[in-house]
């Protein structure tokens, strides 16, 4: 007897094709490769010559470049040679997915050459805001502040890449901003992140990597990590996602008031898609980001509808810098055209980048690249902590479409509801709604206001005083079950904040939940890094990403 | 089916049941509540819910065998009794079609399936025990039959039902149960009803009680199907009902074997003959899901097309092609190259210069654009200090002053990209001398990473140390491979705000250098000398033990660099711990960092130490693990 899916594993064997001979494509200037490789799948890319770039960052030539689980592509403004080999595909991945080898060079599931790019656009952005940095520093004013909007699929990730890219290239330093909690930015998704980008990019692993104790054959990035385990900023109305954008912004201008180099390049903000979107909230979360950043430059990617709502909001309107006045700063709305080689990423490649990330940051980059040196494998400790010592909270939001805040547990049932033949002595369900009622109705836009305005004040203590309204909840024990798969984010508050500090602490890393020992009262986890486990504030990550099931064997 | 009130209910229930798409808690108590009270027709809600469950779309039978489990657990009998009877063949054909996660869930309630139901006076476990275990018993044989064929490499059409399918189930609409999928309606699933039927066949040597049940169960899946379809065919609901019966028979009754042989029989003869609903099953199944998820090449966006504009297309054209998409922005201004810029090389005539841009004009006119092309020797001018960042942060000592701006380490390049205004129209004006000057500014390449240097002195200076970090990692990384790395902590707000990316020259303070604390003596010797220290032991008698010299105890301190308890100003000398300070005062010298043995004779620890001596860092740090 077999159940579909029960597989856990495929034999290698089983697949193997015969390993395409390498081709070789050539590339007129200004014609750009587009490639797409399913996960599980390894292709190698090597530039024979001329130059080429991924999303800006130039490739080495005779260097090998491995890529599993892409779509992407490789740009030439002078024209090049490459050569694609498939690389023997030894490893699974371990959730037992086939991959799928195309029947494109080196086994891509679709791979073709685009002489259409939006790039000379592209280059036009950085070399306006090179005058714009120029103009700044001649003038002693900080550098401009970039936020990119557009809908899913437009390209904003990769149009941050190329303008961080380019800028690194020419030696500045700009800050990359990712407020896309749906993706994560050298780090897992569910968070907010804040990166000065001095060195190149991972060509392979498009932003790179934070840091290991080991090396790291490309200089590894220093993020700064804010947990927001939702997938959507809407989600209770922003409530949670204001605070955390201000708080991340808070830093931001710490930074950029302390260090020369970010100042003068400025910031690159990058949005999730549904930003891009007309759902009811999303103008008053971009009016949110643009105020926190001071923006003086919105770059609308592919939408018109979005563009002429932005520009007629924004376009040379003062900018919200506290110099804006000075230096007569305006904001200025540009629209750009969406590359032809954006494809749709489906909810199944996304939920694999998903996976992949979190397994990267767990276990180190999983390409076997060709020299071994250069592949790092990362052994993270598993222990057993007592749940009841874990200072564990979680959001009590709900969205549209949540369906968990009142969830059907068999587990727990029968000791709620007042149908019971026994008659039934506590209630389980009950205090959750009515808990939830006051959480929900506190945030109203008044608080809201007052969130913003503490954080501003960086007045902590303030926060701490409206924690009430700050729908953050502790998880008491008995352990949850569903506790088990999913990622913990140790906050770098302490066990004693308060929910609006635990809200607004940036993240010292996840802890990976294995297993859930509802008896014991014990979970067993994965912690990146060994030794006693700091006593933080752990934030749930429950609902983004979720649960990953077989993370550990 | 008794009656026309049940009837009634029946269809009240199943519509009630329609609207349940997702895990919802009230719906499911409210669902519960109804069929308590409607006992008196237990047989058909019990029946409509069965038939609910099978019908559904995967992504809702998982809410749906909960308001079975709600109901078995809340109310008790009847219903334990009516959706006992097939639970066996409900769940296992849940379980076939959800993915991984349901099925952790679907476990985890059969769990407490085993349980008296909470609450509950009756220590009875919800369900008979033969029922559970009948499913554990198939669960467990799929598992490990699924294990047996990954070890003996199983049939390709198994395997290539797989293929392709991001998720482990067999459903490749429900990657994961918390999407945000729109309610898949029924006509969306029109192979619904096919890819609903049982757990599938294996061939049988032997009467085998379990296999039987499972045929009957398939026939009875395939019945009911037939009979949700056409519900009017007496036909239909005569076979189903017959199969129910023998399905009560066989779970009720121990047959003689010669009973069962003559069952089975019958079972064939009817397995034969049954519409060829269920025989495409897996076909259908497979090929939904082995379709390979090829994206198909996307549509080309109404973008400028660069070949037009790099090949021999004259300029009139250009600025027609621009000026045509650009009919509410100014006219596109094509700026005269910059004299020291290189000629695209297919652009053949030089653009003939373009009226000042109203604009340009504008922009300049406000002082946001500088006056013409900016000289290109920039030198970065020390400026007025700007105050207004009084609203500024507490942890920004700093902050509250900007600090003039410095000359910028890294020169800009000579062609500077100075004029390129921020505005649509003028992103759509090639400017290949510019894009040029990205590459040729700095012909300097590293061979490694592609990243690019001056051809300056600073330049050169700034790449012999990039290589030099390049070799220096190579060397790391040949070393460290043979340990276990780990992901470091990410660093709090304060120290973020502090760092300073140095980057991949040699000399400066490299930001993995702070994160390698943990790792303690490797050999790193860019940071500045250490002050000495130690982890805390955790020994209790060890960690009470005093230095030696000064007799005093040793504070422990969390140190965020480590992660761990350490001991401040502390060095290991064979044995015993000294304070630093004190051991170097009576030994007139840094602590030495020969080792004898220690307690814990580790090889790694015993060579660490060995480069710990040759290091010319005169390194105090020991890493010691007790």
């Amino acid at each position: 007897m077999s159940l579909p899916g029960l597989e856990l594993t495929q034999p290698s064997e089983e697949r193997s094709q015969a390993p395409a001979p390498p081709s070789q494509i050539s590339l007129t200037p200004g014609s750009e490769w587009r490639f797409e490789v399913a996960f599980g799948h390894i292709i190698k890319v090597k530039l024979l010559n001329g130059t080429a770039e991924l999303f800006g960052t130039e490739l080495a030539e005779s260097q090998t470049y491995t890529f599993t689980g892409t779509k992407a592509a490789i740009f030439t403004w002078h024209g090049c040679a490459l050569e694609i080999t498939a690389a023997e595909t030894a490893t699974t991945t371990s959730d037992g997915v086939t991959p799928t080898v195309g029947h494109g060079a080196g086994g891509c599931q679709s791979e073709y050459t685009a002489e259409e790019t939006p790039m000379v656009e592209y280059a036009n952005v950085h070399f306006a805001l090179e005058t714009m940095r120029e103009e700044a520093l001649s003038i002693g004013k900080d550098g401009p502040r970039v936020l990119l909007l557009g809908s899913e699929n437009t390209g904003k990730t990769s149009l941050a890449k190329i303008l961080t890219a380019y800028a690194t290239k020419i030696g500045r330093q700009p800050l990359v901003v990712n407020l896309d909690p749906t993706e994560g930015m050298l780090g897992v998704p569910g968070t907010l992140t804040a990166t000065a980008f001095r060195t190149i990019l991972d060509v392979e692993d498009g932003w790179g990597s934070s840091p290991m104790s080991g090396p790291s054959p490309v200089p590894v990035k220093l993020p700064l990590v804010y947990s927001y385990p939702m997938q959507s900023p809407l989600d209770g109305e922003g409530v949670v996602y204001r605070p955390v954008v201000s708080r991340l912004a808070l830093s931001v201008t710490g930074r950029l008031a302390e260090d020369e180099d970010a100042r003068e390049t400025g910031i690159i903000v990058d949005t999730p898609g549904i930003l891009g979107t007309d759902k009811p909230g999303t103008m008053e979360l971009i009016n949110h980001i643009v105020t926190e950043f001071s923006i003086t430059t919105i770059l609308v990617l592919g939408s018109e509808r979005l563009y002429s709502t932005v520009a007629r909001q924004y376009d040379n309107k003062p900018s919200s810098s506290a110099t804006a006045a000075v230096f007569d700063e305006h904001i200025s709305v540009v629209k750009l055209s969406k590359s032809g080689g954006c494809v749709d990423r489906d909810d199944a490649f996304r939920k694999a980048t998903r996976e992949s990330q979190i397994r990267s940051y767990f276990f180190g980059n999983p390409i076997p690249s060709s020299s071994p040196s250069s592949a790092i494998t990362l052994s993270p400790h598993a222990q057993q902590l007592d749940f009841a010592s874990l200072p564990v909270y979680n959001y009590t939001v709900s969205s549209a479409d949540d369906e968990d805040e009142d969830e059907y547990d068999p587990s727990q049932l029968g000791t709620g509801g007042s149908f019971l033949p026994g008659g039934g002595g506590m209630d389980d369900y009950t205090p959750q709604e009515t808990k939830q009622d006051p959480d929900r109705a506190a945030p109203l836009p008044g608080v809201v206001g007052s969130f913003s305005e503490a954080a501003d004040n960086a007045n902590s203590n303030a926060n701490a005083n409206n924690g009430s309204s700050v729908p953050l909840k502790k998880v008491l024990p008995p352990a949850p079950s569903a506790l088990a798969n999913t990622l913990l984010a140790i906050t770098h508050a302490p066990t004693s904040a308060s929910p609006a500090e635990v809200r607004d602490a940036s993240v010292m890393g996840f802890l990976y939940v294995a297993d859930v020992d509802v008896n014991k009262g014990t979970i067993r986890v994965l912690a990146p890094v060994g030794g006693r486990m700091p006593p933080r504030a752990i934030i749930w990550a429950k609902r983004w990403p979720g649960e990953l099931v077989g993370l550990v064997g | 089916m008794s009656g026309l009130v049940s009837d009634e209910i029946a269809e009240d229930y199943k519509s009630s049941l329609e609207d349940l798409t997702t895990n919802d808690g009230i719906q499911i108590r409210t669902l519960t509540v109804i069929a308590k009270e409607n006992t008196e027709h237990a047989m058909a809600i019990s029946r409509v819910l069965e038939n609910h469950i099978r019908t559904t779309p995967p992504l809702q039978k998982l809410p749906a065998l909960y308001v079975a489990d709600s109901i078995v657990k809340n109310v008790g009998s009847p219903y334990t009794l009516f959706l006992g009877r097939n639970m066996y063949q409900t769940f296992m054909n849940v379980y076939t079609l959800v993915d991984g996660n349901t099925r952790r869930k679907l476990d985890e309630m059969l769990n407490t399936w085993k349980q008296p139901a909470p609450g509950s006076l009756d220590t009875r476990p919800v369900f008979p025990p033969d029922i559970t275990r009948n499913i554990e018993t198939a669960l467990i044989k799929a598992r490990t039959a699924a294990l047996q064929q990954q070890q003996a490499r199983a049939q390709p059409d198994i395997l290539g039902r797989n293929r392709g399918n991001g998720t482990p189930t067999g459903w490749t609409n429900s990657p994961t149960p918390s999407q945000n999928m729109p309610r898949p309606s029924q006509t969306q699933f029109p192979n619904n009803g096919h890819s609903n039927s049982a757990p599938p066949q294996t061939h049988r040597h032997d009467i085998d009680l379990s296999y039987l049940n499972r045929d009957v169960d398939a026939l009875i899946a395939s019945a009911k199907i037939d009979f949700a379809n056409s519900p009017f065919n007496p036909v239909s609901r005569q076979r189903l009902k017959a199969l129910v019966d023998l399905q009560a028979i066989l779970q009720k009754q121990q047959l003689a074997p010669d009973q069962l042989k003559l069952v089975r029989d019958q079972v064939s003869a009817l397995a034969a003959t049954r519409p060829p609903s269920v025989a495409p099953t897996a076909a259908t199944n497979g090929s939904v899901v082995s379709t390979p998820q090829i994206p198909t090449p996307p549509a080309q966006p109404a973008s400028q097309p660069l070949h037009q504009l790099l090949n021999h297309n004259t300029l009139a054209e250009l600025i027609k092609a621009t000026a045509s998409r650009q009919q509410s922005t100014p006219p596109p201004q094509v700026p005269a190259p910059l004299p020291q810029m290189p000629q695209y090389p297919h652009q053949s005539s030089p653009p003939q210069p373009a009226p000042e841009n109203p604009l340009i004009a504008a922009l300049r006119a406000r002082g946001l654009l500088p006056g013409g092309p900016t000289p290109s020797t920039l030198t970065p001018s020390t400026s007025t200090p700007v105050s207004g960042r009084s609203n500024l942060p507490f942890l920004l000592p700093q902050g509250m002053q900007p600090t003039p701006p410095a000359p910028s380490q890294v020169a800009i390049p000579p062609s500077g990209s100075s004029g390129v205004p921020m505005n649509t129209a003028s992103m759509k004006i090639p400017r290949f001398g510019l894009i040029l000057s990205l590459y040729d500014s700095r012909p300097n390449r590293c061979g490694t990473c592609g990243r690019r240097f001056l051809t300056t002195d600073e330049g050169k200076e700034l790449k012999a140390r990039h290589l030099d970090w390049h070799f220096k990692t190579n060397q790391r990384m040949t070393e460290s491979s043979r340990r276990a790395q780990n992901r470091s902590w990410y660093v709090d707000e304060r120290d973020w705000i502090k760092s300073r990316e140095a980057g991949d020259v040699n000399g400066a303070a490299d930001p993995q250098a702070t994160a390698e604390g943990a790792a303690g003596a490797d050999g790193n010797t860019k940071q500045e000398p250490p002050k000495p220290w130690i982890r805390a032991p955790n020994d209790a008698t060890l960690r009470n033990t005093p230095c030696p010299i000064c007799q005093e105890k040793f504070e422990s301190t969390w140190s965020e660099d480590v992660q761990d308890w350490i001991w401040q100003d502390a060095t290991k000398v064979g044995s015993r711990v000294y304070h630093a300070s004190c051991y170097s005062e009576v030994t007139k010298g840094p602590a030495p960092t020969r080792q004898t043995r220690t307690s814990t004779p580790d090889s790694v620890l015993g060579k660490r130490k060995a480069e710990g001596t040759e290091s010319p860092s005169q390194k105090t740090r020991i890493k010691t693990e007790i």
